[in-house]
């Protein structure tokens, strides 16, 4: 086979959200190249199949901020978003009992510290530390948050913002949305069949795919877009899945979705994450339910307690008639991630790729990067796919240990000893290295622009600030060095005005429900 | 806070309303709505730009009267200086209001009320509603005239807006004038007429909005911009 031969169609196996947001994104970006040049040789064509059987899983429903970008960049408008996707504003993730398991609460908001770029605050806030969290020290986004508030108006146009956002949304309505938008915009062409086959050449590169109605399809590239299934990395290649069990011990989750007690129940614009005996729960507020789930290690817990948990949350937070009405869905899942994620021809996408658990959201935006790589780098020719791939499974190799260290860190810090899952969470060898080493010197010094090594790092240095002293974590007072005297000038203003701006915010967003309410009845403005 | 009732021949017989202009009759406002239909007086006096309605976010086009919340620089101590009042400034203190009604379009039957807290509003002074006989006056007659061009106006908005939206033909434009003083106005929120898309439409689109009569109403929003400095000065004038 001809090493330079060329990649001119990319075929996706699987229609979940993680399938049709590649097929966008690279049809987005390629699509312009087909318009504009005349030569059809240099076209890209995309196509997807979706198995018409398969049910998608649909409980990641939380998105970071690069989803509005994301989304902007494949031409869905945010208006369409809210009308068709059941979506609401996310601003961060709410942590309840994580410190103590008692009352403690703390936030991680979205938008970085005020002022992150020259001034690290952590320093000049640790003589206050007793009486202001640090999150509410530092961003106007903790009190938005507690206040269940919106991060824009009606006035602000669409993708913008007062404070940094993602989105909650139903995953299912999404990966339609994504669908038509595909087919319909983005000229990507879409199959509904089973794959039941896959047929290779003599270089073990995937030629084409046999389908259950007697179709063929082939291309140059193919994402495996399967899901856990895999069915192309993990089936075809048989490229094993690395289980990280051992440093995060949560494999189960039983997912509900519950309906408001009144429809116009406020919409809570944070994820609610509330530390359990054996693991969280998760609480997501769309504008017609809440997605209510327990995530949690079956080695330490059983089913029937991980649901009584589940139940009791809800009759506390809804109401017991709702918990009673209740029926909950369970997914086992390996924690762990393929060793690597592009091989030959083949590159896999979301689940496929692997899958740790939903604290942090990290899976959508983990495919939103993956199709980025994919889309930008599209190698001209077999040739050049090689060197892409290694990079490709190098660079996502670290993104996924440093998911596994921000997700440890969570669970490192805590105070809990009410059962063994906190314990043995804090068990020296299910500790990473890189994480354990990191802590050490943040016991010298706070984490800052030094911290981290990449310039597109997932989790920035002000995530790990958010972590660390909203769980309590103590930095040596008087140890840090970068607290200067200039900082400490800089500081008091920063301190200050964020003060003023969280007083100006508090005061002028409206709540998440009623500005959900006017976008569907107005729409965002693009200006 | 404003208390519109409908219009009543028998409840309002006695009503006066005032139709001089000053701070104290309610027209201490730095921007009022404007229709297209009054564009080209507008311009005369006023700059024309778009803001969104706070509740909707939706575009509206409105005359500019002052650099800040609440100022007007056009109400002097012998009323309202300027040799064209817009419509919306006039209606005061009617309004038009909606009555459910299936015989009408949308279900929605146009009614005239009128805000009976409204500064304007008074027992003697200024015009009368209604004769002894009761037959409407003419100045009530004149303000049911106005009324009707601005429920005309307001559907006339909505399309202008709709094509202006369509052919992005609108830009966010940031005041930032400079006082003889020294002093720094920054006003944001504003949006004004994308000049450079507008120069680049083709035929077709300029003949679509010369057949909605709105092509001539956009060139008079873009020349209405030179009343800016006029504005600006006036408000020099105030401080010193």
């Amino acid at each position: 086979m001809s090493t330079s031969q060329t990649i001119r169609s990319v075929v996706i196996v699987g229609g979940g959200t993680a399938g049709w947001l590649t097929a966008a994104i690279i049809a987005a970006e390629h699509r312009g190249n087909r318009d504009q040049r005349d030569d059809l040789e240099s076209s890209v064509t995309v196509t997807l199949i979706e198995s018409p059987e398969i049910s998608t899983i649909g409980v990641g429903e939380g998105t970071w901020p690069s989803m509005r970008t994301t989304l902007k960049k494949i031409g869905i408008s945010e208006t369409e978003l809210f009308r068709e996707c059941d979506a609401s504003f996310k601003q961060g993730t709410l942590f309840r009992g994580w410190r103590n398991g008692k009352d403690d609460i703390y936030t991680h908001p979205f938008t970085v510290p005020h002022g992150y770029e020259s001034t690290n605050l952590v320093p000049h806030w640790q003589s206050f530390r007793e009486k202001v969290d640090f999150s509410q020290a530092v961003s106007p986004q903790n009190s938005l948050m507690l206040a269940g508030l919106a991060p824009k108006q009606i006035v602000t146009p669409e993708y913008g913002f007062h404070v940094n956002y993602g989105y909650h949304l139903d995953a299912v309505k999404f990966a339609k949305l994504l669908q038509k938008h595909c087919v319909q915009k983005l000229g990507v062409i879409h199959h509904s069949a089973k794959v039941v086959q896959v047929n290779s050449d003599s270089d073990n590169y995937i030629l084409s795919l046999d389908t259950d109605v007697d179709t063929t399809v082939s291309g140059d590239l193919f994402v495996d877009a399967s899901g856990s299934r895999s069915l192309l990395l993990g089936k075809h290649y048989g490229i094993p899945l690395h289980s990280k069990k051992q440093f995060l011990f949560n494999d189960t989750g039983l997912a509900s979705q519950v309906p408001y007690v009144n429809e116009d129940d406020p919409i809570a614009s944070s994820t609610l994450s509330t530390a359990q005996k054996n693991g969280w729960i998760w609480d997501i507020g769309l504008p017609s339910r809440r997605g209510i789930g327990h995530v949690y290690s079956s080695s330490h817990t059983s089913e029937e307690r991980a649901t009584e948990e589940l139940l009791n949350y809800i009759a506390d937070t809804v109401s017991p008639e709702m918990a009673a009405k209740t029926s909950v869905r369970k997914v086992n899942f390996e924690p762990g991630h393929r060793v690597e994620f592009w091989h030959k021809n083949c590159v896999a996408v979301g689940m496929s790729a692997g899958f740790i658990e939903p604290l942090e959201a990290s899976a959508l935006v983990l495919v939103e990067l993956s199709a980025a790589m994919i889309s930008e780098q599209l190698p001209e020719n077999r040739h050049v796919m090689k060197i892409i791939a290694k990079r490709f499974n190098q660079k996502f190799l670290y993104r996924w240990e440093r998911i596994i260290d921000f997700l440890k860190l969570h669970y490192i810090l805590t105070q809990r000893t009410d059962s063994d899952y906190w314990k043995d969470n804090q068990r020296t060898d299910s500790i990473p290295h890189s994480i354990a080493e990191a802590l050490d010197l943040w016991q010298w010094q706070s984490p800052w622009h030094q911290d981290t090594m990449h310039v597109d790092e997932m989790f920035p240095s002000a995530s790990y600030q958010y972590i660390l002293y909203g769980m309590d974590f103590i930095t040596k007072q008087g140890a840090d060095r970068s607290s200067s005297r200039d900082g400490s000038l800089a500081s008091k203003r920063l301190f200050s005005e964020n003060i003023k701006r969280t007083e100006m915010l508090v005061s002028s967003m409206p709540a998440n429900r009623i500005l959900i309410d006017k976008i569907k009845a107005f729409g965002l403005q693009k200006i | 806070m404003s208390n519109f009732v409908v219009l009543n021949k028998q409840e309002h017989r006695h009503i006066n309303v005032i139709t001089d202009h000053s701070l104290k009759y309610g027209d201490g406002v730095m921007h009022a709505m404007t229709f297209p239909m009054e564009f080209r007086d507008i311009q005369s006096c006023y700059p024309i730009f778009f803001c969104k309605d706070p509740d909707s976010g939706q575009f509206y086009p409105a005359a500019l009267f002052g650099l800040e919340k609440g100022e007007n620089l056009f109400i002097t101590d012998s009323g309202w200086d300027a040799s064209y009042i817009p419509m919306m400034v006039r209606r005061h203190p009617f309004l038009i209001g909606f009555q459910n009604d299936e015989s009408y379009p949308e279900g929605k039957k146009p009614v005239v009320s009128i805000d009976l807290d409204h500064p304007r509003v008074s027992d003697a002074g200024g015009e009368i509603l209604f004769a002894e006989n009761g037959e409407s006056s003419d100045y009530l007659k004149q303000s049911m005239i106005l009324l009707e061009s601005i429920h005309q106006g307001h559907e006339q908005n909505k399309v202008l807006i709709e094509m202006l939206l369509e052919h992005n033909l609108l830009e966010e434009f940031v005041v930032e004038v400079t006082l003889r003083d020294g002093s720094q106005k920054r006003l944001s929120g504003f949006y004004t007429i994308a000049e450079e898309n507008l120069y680049a439409l083709g035929g077709d689109v300029l003949g679509a909005l010369n057949d909605k009569g709105l092509l001539q109403a956009i060139f008079m929003a873009v020349a209405s911009l030179s009343r800016l400095r006029p504005l600006v000065e006036k408000k020099t004038v105030t401080i010193s």
